[in-house]
């Protein structure tokens, strides 16, 4: 009997030394913490045997750090998908050799994973607005339906948009409309809704905090920003317009990564259909990529492969990558710093369209409210998108004429606009 | 009238009315998860800026340097998690590991040896300094890591139902600078929660110096800590953390800063490496100091700001039957419902406003069976800050993990009261010996607050 005591407790000792036995994965990310709790936690309950350290860096940071020696970095993951396509063209990641079977590299007209498998969607986000139905209420607005909802007059002084150069998610928000629209309507819909709106940089709070107290009644946003404070209580909806646009995040190995098992283990993880189900947590709410999981999902939760499948439109995902800049510094140029011009302009259009909804001037002042300084082909140029990623003396220069002839645009576009006022006095 | 019915008496009313109109200015009737995050609604809308500020310091997860990132730059050398929240999970309360596997992901090891520092504080270990850091950046050794094992004991209430308290026992393991010495004093604790501190801030030294005088049940005494103010370079009233061995919300703040993340500031100027750590000394810094004074400015306002939740179902039968029970348990003698805030410049809105905390921010003896046997500063080995309770029936919908009493040993309310020892054993047994309704009863008090 004793020694049956003695040879439990050795085996006992002994399990409890390979249960500290644990070796590391280390993960760079730029999820928020909210995010990172809940996948480190089923992650270590999981797989035991491996400890998971986390380090976080903001996108443009990371890409400098990864640049440069950075010691033993396992894994990516984090919605940053320049950097992993710039990664994957510079040979810093090992293909993905883990189970992907029922993980489709698409979502309608979105390519969401790397067509040569070196990185792949580890879950999406949806663009749309989030709106407070007691506030539209009061104030007699609709709900919104789709983009195109909020350039009525009526929403005027009722929204916030994102500034793409500040905000993290924005640029893609607004390639997808632009995509989604074409370049001309697509811009033409951007601006009037951002006559109507208040805009919103990194620094402000967030779209769901005034939203969410009524200081505004729309915010134009990504998904979960809005469906996470729904699902904490908040007093908003979200609405996604008919052509959602989606924003992929994705996990990768890197080719020198010191602990390869505990990285096949964390990327096996995050795509399972448990590590996919983590993303329906109420501090999460981002949209799995395993199609299969919508089946245990939340009541009301967004399903992107039943949405695709009633409408979609091919997103090139390559071009909204590469003219990220050109699109960002093209809406300052248009929007940010002409803000008061733009909300000016268009108010005064509006009033003329009801005085005069038939003078042939309105196509006019249309024309110049709408005039473009860049066509769909030139901002798909590859030399311009350099240097707008550089931030060079060109680019700076390009800049200044485009305000210089923006503000001449808006100036005519309004003057026109009174003229006609003026003729139905 | 012998004192302790007094204090019920007076008790007893101040819970009928328990919602006073300045109170809705500084507490919020927000009970979803997000509960703890709100700001006072007195809040002007010239200071949301700023409260929005702090808020982004709080959930920032912070960046080991060198970094383009400048302003959020500064984790480490050595640190136990990368942001705020990481253990404030909604600016909620932490919870202990279930294993020994499991990491400690809101909970930290204070570590000292017998003896004080220059100011009568915890004598820091020469190799590990005063706390476990379970991570390095990478070149620079975690110090080690904490497994926690728990050993059971059943407790037979009236009416016939078990219950099961676990108490914790540490190991150490990996430890990359040396075995601890058998002297090595060790204290596990979790983090709690964060809102309200700028109201409890504002009751005067005058006021809860006065607590200790005021009669209590016998058995019950409490006495104030005194503690090291880094800025005013004095010791002066404790009033923070599970021992009450910090002055203020701003020394609290950066102290935590600095000692769970690494990131020094314009209190805590030096990175959190001891002289044995030489790899951690030569560690890249993100500044001298890393977190600004104006970043430290808003971090302190965003606490400041933060609502305490008003108490939910007051008119509830079991609720109203509880509330009765809890002074009848003698819980109240500690868990002081009311107090006054004075006059706080620093924060006008908080200025003379009454607050239910359930706190009288005094020291008790909590007896063997809570003991860590590490003084801090007046706290001796027994001794622990009665916790605020207000807010506390939502510490599960928070964070659904989250633990009670200082290393979360308690997996809900009624196995913290169980744990009661000390000047708090007359309560545990009240609460015991109750008929299974009146516990019922005490615990949807508990739960509404």
């Amino acid at each position: 009997m004793t020694q049956i005591i003695w040879i439990v407790s050795v085996v006992l000792l002994l399990l409890s030394q390979l249960a500290s036995a644990t070796e590391k994965v280390v993960v760079l990310t730029s999820y928020p913490q909210e995010v990172v709790t809940q996948f480190e936690a089923a992650f270590e309950q999981a797989y035991p045997q491996f400890q998971l350290e986390i380090l976080w860096r903001q996108s443009r940071d990371a890409m400098s750090y990864l640049h440069q020696p950075h010691g033993a970095i396992d894994v990516y993951w984090t919605p940053a998908q320049r950097n992993f396509a710039v990664l994957a063209k510079e040979g810093a990641f090992r293909k993905l050799d883990i189970d992907l079977n029922g993980l489709p590299k698409v979502i309608g007209g979105f390519q969401i994973s790397d067509p040569d498998g070196f990185y792949v969607a580890t879950e999406t986000a949806g663009f749309g607005m989030a709106y407070n139905p007691g506030e539209l209420h009061r104030l007699g607005l609709p709900v919104p339906i789709d983009w195109k909802t909020l350039t009525s007059p009526a929403f005027s002084g009722h929204i916030a948009f994102p500034i793409p150069s500040k905000t993290g998610y924005a640029p893609m928000l607004v390639d997808t409309l632009l995509q989604g629209y074409g370049w001309e309507q697509g811009w033409s819909i951007l601006e009037q809704v951002a006559a109507n709106a208040s805009l919103a940089d990194a620094g402000s709070a967030f779209i769901s905090d005034d939203v969410g107290s009524g200081r505004i009644a729309v915010g134009a946003t990504i998904d979960f920003f809005a469906t996470s404070a729904i699902a904490n209580g908040k007093p908003l909806r979200f609405a996604y317009p008919e052509k959602v646009g989606y924003s992929p995040a994705h996990i990768a190995i890197f080719n020198d990564a010191a602990h390869l098992e505990g990285a096949r283990a964390f990327a096996n993880f995050v795509l399972s259909e448990q590590g996919q189900k983590i993303l329906f947590h109420p501090d999460i709410r981002k949209l799995p990529v395993r199609p299969s999981v919508y089946a245990h999902k939340p009541d009301g939760y967004f399903d992107p492969f039943a949405a695709a499948q009633r409408a979609s439109y091919k997103y090139d995902m390559a071009s909204g990558l590469a003219r990220q800049e050109v699109v960002g510094a093209l809406f300052d140029a248009l929007i940010t710093r002409h803000h008061a011009a733009l909300k000016t302009m268009w108010v005064t259009i509006h009033q003329a369209e009801q005085k005069a909804p038939d003078d042939p001037r309105l196509k006019v002042a249309h024309s110049q409210a709408n005039w473009l300084p860049l066509t769909l082909a030139q901002v798909n140029d590859n030399d311009l998108q350099h240097s707008f990623i550089r931030r060079d003396s060109h680019s700076e220069s390009i800049e200044q004429q485009w305000d210089a002839d923006i503000a001449k645009h808006y100036a005519q576009a309004t003057q026109l606009a009174q003229e006609i006022l003026g003729s139905q006095k | 009238m012998k004192p302790l019915y007094l204090c019920s008496l007076i008790a007893t009313l101040t819970l009928s009315h328990p919602v006073i109109a300045d109170e809705s200015l500084i507490t919020t009737d927000d009970a979803t998860r997000e509960a703890y995050t709100q700001p006072v609604p007195a809040l002007s809308e010239t200071d949301r800026p700023k409260f929005f500020k702090g808020r982004a310091l709080v959930r920032q997860s912070w960046v080991i340097p060198p970094s383009e990132n400048r302003e959020i730059s500064g984790l480490g050398p050595l640190y136990n998690r990368i942001s705020c929240i990481a253990c404030h999970a909604g600016n909620g309360r932490g919870f202990a590991p279930a294993t020994p596997q499991e990491p400690m992901r809101s909970m930290l090891v204070r570590l000292s040896i017998p003896g004080t520092d220059a100011h009568g504080g915890p004598k820091p270990h020469l190799a590990y300094g005063g706390q476990l850091n379970e991570n390095g950046v990478p070149g620079v050794p975690g110090e080690g890591r904490a497994e926690v094992r728990y050993t059971e004991q059943a407790i037979k209430l009236n009416g016939g139902k078990q219950v099961m308290l676990r108490k914790p026992n540490l190991t150490f393991v990996d430890l990359a600078y040396g075995e601890f010495s058998l002297d090595m004093l060790t204290s596990p604790r979790i983090a709690p929660p964060i809102f309200g501190l700028g109201l409890l801030q504002a009751v005067s030294e005058a006021d809860i110096v006065a607590l200790v005088d005021t009669p209590k049940p016998k058995g019950i005494k409490g006495k104030v800590n005194r503690v090291w103010d880094v800025v005013q370079q004095k010791t002066v009233l404790g009033r923070f953390g599970w021992k009450a061995n910090m002055p203020n919300l701003r020394q609290q703040i950066a102290g935590a800063f600095v000692g769970d993340m690494g990131i020094t500031s314009p209190l805590f100027p030096q990175e959190n490496c001891t002289e044995a750590q030489i790899v951690c000394q030569q560690s890249p810094s993100a500044g001298k100091p890393e977190l600004s004074t104006e970043q430290l400015d808003a971090a302190e306002f965003y606490h400041f700001s933060l609502a305490a939740p008003r108490q939910r179902n007051v008119e509830n039968t079991d609720v109203k039957r509880g509330a009765l029970l809890f002074k009848q348990a003698q819980c109240a003698a500690c868990h002081v419902s009311e107090l006054k805030t004075s006059n706080f410049p620093s924060y006008p809105t908080l200025t003379r406003q009454t607050i239910h905390p359930y706190t009288d921010l005094l020291l008790h003896d909590m007896g063997d069976a809570l003991a860590d046997q590490r003084p801090d500063y007046l706290a001796t080995g027994r001794e622990w800050r009665t916790p605020p309770l207000w807010g506390i029936g939502l510490a599960q919908k928070v964070e659904p993990r989250a633990g009670f009493l200082h290393d979360g040993r308690a997996r809900n309310l009624l196995e913290a009261v169980l744990w009661h020892d000390g000047e708090g054993v007359e309560a545990a047994r009240a609460v015991k010996d109750m008929t299974v309704p009146d516990r019922r009863a005490l615990l949807k008090f508990l739960e509404s607050l």
